[in-house]
């Protein structure tokens, strides 16, 4: 800023051509911003109080949408409870995998490049064709995983037509899936300055001391930052029901996208769609705020550091 | 260094060798897990149905029947929709990148009346899930604009920044390229426009590929919005032809594998060519998010 100090009426010319530049270059964010983001979610919640189904003229109808969801609707429920089931197992079981692989990655080992990108692999694997692929080692004769349990001596399991199974089974599928978290933890455990390890290590702190004192705290944004894209991607879970499941069996696996677009585009009712939207994405926001709100207590900042 | 202290060193390397060879053999173990699920759907595609219901199961196939490739083949048009899918994910990621491209620079070097006004709602729309505006952009696509059974609703929204998120990760990346370099192509009398292209691109490469590869990751693993805006047959992308071909036949798994194995080629070689320029760049930003 300190070679500003021309002429007042030279540096606003400058600043407006500058401006200009950048306003042209901003016209595609502009473009998607406004059509794209804020008018679609106005017209979320505009068409959620129509009865719109798509061929007749839609009518207002207030917030009657939102009460039939929330006293008639059949499988609202089970959808809520079914996708926020599915969510916690598949975050917490993908953030647990995810650093304890980094972490073994971190060490020094032989040819880590390439066992990093073994992990990575599924993560850029189409996710239809892996639901369908999943399904074989599911199957529930001859698939891979009954005939584990055969082995040990246990019963078969039909793992995802199976209303007790289903969700914890996609939810394995989602953990397998987790690559692309290791990778940015790796690169975040990279970035722990190794003269604070060596300082404890003087001090006498052990291995699990200086895990939790000096590389938690020190990647706590990063884990902070994980957290939230794992639980926005699984709350939003749809790819398993479209593929394989259908929502089935009975409704545990009718996660919330899947319901919205049954409502949508499968019965067309539009409005009603909408205003299960609207419900979902309170919810996310929710789960969103609340994770913002715990954040400050748990991530630690290195003060000055921060630009 | 006193004695003892040595001795201690010594010890600890000896202690770090054993360590490292565990750490070693876990990952392979964990490693082997991982790619045990594609082992087993790449050795299905190479069975006869026979060999498949045999217990206990083999590892191995008895005989490399890559013949069933040729039979999976002609009932799953796989080139066909392999074209579909790219001519939906190449100009994607072509209009995506340079976009985002753009709207980054904007952000983190220009300085431009409501830049904070912007900036806050871009990052707003990164916190706003894909799925909440997807019922009124279908509306827009197919009644407002009368565009039906088409790629176009799939292709143009990467005309417009890429994505916010895709964005952010340029403009967290531009800034942190010293200022002193587009300082002393000013002073040689370089425009903005200028700046971008001969300073500023070739130095985020590998951000931009990072943006590419996610917008192509995004494409790839989108189902719901495919089967939204696509109708007919021959517009199937791979992701909608393989979910309509399990369908079809449910019972032969060995044909079913084969085409899951041919969806997933693409993927993995795209990733193989990206993986150098991937890693740089998101050991670079991710630290930055």
């Amino acid at each position: 800023m300190e070679t500003f100090n021309k002429p007042r009426q030279r540096r606003s010319r400058i600043y407006s051509s500058e401006a200009r530049v950048a306003y042209i270059c901003l016209i595609p964010a502009f473009l998607g911003l406004i059509f794209l983001t804020y008018l679609p979610l106005l017209g979320v919640l505009g068409i959620s109080m129509t009865n719109w189904t798509g061929l007749t003229k839609p009518e207002f109808i207030g917030l009657h949408n939102y009460i039939k969801i929330f006293t008639t609707d059949p499988y609202i429920k089970e959808s809520i409870i079914a996708t926020i089931y599915f969510a916690i197992l598949s975050v917490v079981g993908s953030m647990i995998y995810s650093l304890f692989i980094a972490i073994l990655l971190n060490r020094k080992i032989p040819a880590r490049g390439f066992f990093r990108a073994v992990f990575y692999v599924p993560f850029v694997l189409p996710a239809a064709a892996i639901y369908v692929g999943w399904s074989w080692l599911y199957e529930a004769n001859f698939g891979f995983f009954n005939y584990l349990l055969s082995e040990i001596g246990l019963n078969k399991v039909l793992f995802i037509a199976d209303s007790r199974y289903v969700v914890p089974s996609l939810s394995l599928i989602s953990v397998w899936l987790a690559g692309n978290l290791i990778v940015i933890f790796l690169a975040g455990l990279q970035n722990v300055p190794v003269v604070y390890h060596e300082a404890a290590e003087m001090d006498g702190a052990n291995g699990w001391k200086r895990f939790r004192h000096i590389t938690l705290p020190s990647i706590s944004p990063i884990i902070f930052y994980n957290l939230l894209m794992s639980l926005i991607a699984n709350l939003q879970v749809v790819t398993p029901a479209l593929s394989l499941t259908n929502g089935g069996p009975g409704n545990s696996s009718r996660f919330m996208t899947y319901l919205m677009y049954d409502q949508a585009f499968v019965n067309y009712k539009l409005g009603y769609a909408c205003a299960t939207t609207f419900i979902i994405f309170a919810i996310l926001a929710g789960f969103t705020a609340v994770l913002f709100k715990t954040s400050n207590r748990w991530i630690f900042s290195e003060g000055g550091d921060d630009k | 260094m006193s004695e003892v202290a040595f001795g201690r060193l010594k010890s600890k390397k000896r202690s770090n060798r054993t360590t490292n060879i565990i750490t070693l053999v876990v990952v392979v173990f964990f490693a082997c897990l991982v790619l045990f699920p594609i082992w087993w759907i790449f050795r299905t595609s190479l069975m006869t149905n026979a060999e498949i219901y045999k217990f206990p199961p083999s590892l191995i196939p008895e005989n490399w029947l890559f013949s069933n490739y040729e039979k999976t083949l002609k009932v799953f048009k796989f080139w066909k929709y392999l074209c579909n899918t790219m001519v939906i994910i190449v100009p994607s990621c072509l209009a995506g990148t340079f976009t985002a491209t753009l709207c980054g620079y904007a952000f983190a070097r220009l300085r431009f009346r409501g830049k904070q006004l912007i900036w806050a709602l871009c990052i707003g729309s990164m916190l706003l899930p894909t799925m909440v505006t997807l019922i009124p952009l279908y509306i827009g696509w197919t009644r407002g604009l009368g565009i039906h059974d088409s790629y176009l609703p799939l292709i143009l929204p990467y005309f417009c920044g890429g994505g916010a998120f895709n964005i952010f990760l340029i403009r967290q990346f531009i800034m942190s390229i010293p200022r002193e370099l587009d300082q002393a192509a000013t002073i040689d009398g370089a425009g903005y426009l200028r700046i971008l292209f001969s300073i500023i691109i070739p130095a985020i490469k590998p951000a931009m590929i990072v943006v590419a590869l996610f917008i192509f990751i995004g494409l790839w693993n989108d189902l719901l919005q495919q089967m939204i805006y696509i109708n007919t047959s021959d517009k199937y992308t791979i992701a909608l032809g393989l979910t309509n071909f399990r369908g079809q036949l449910k019972s032969d798994w060995s044909l079913t594998m084969a085409a899951t194995c041919l969806s997933f080629a693409p993927g993995v070689i795209f990733y193989l060519v990206g993986q150098k320029y991937f890693v740089e760049g998101i050991t670079m930003t991710g630290i930055k998010s």
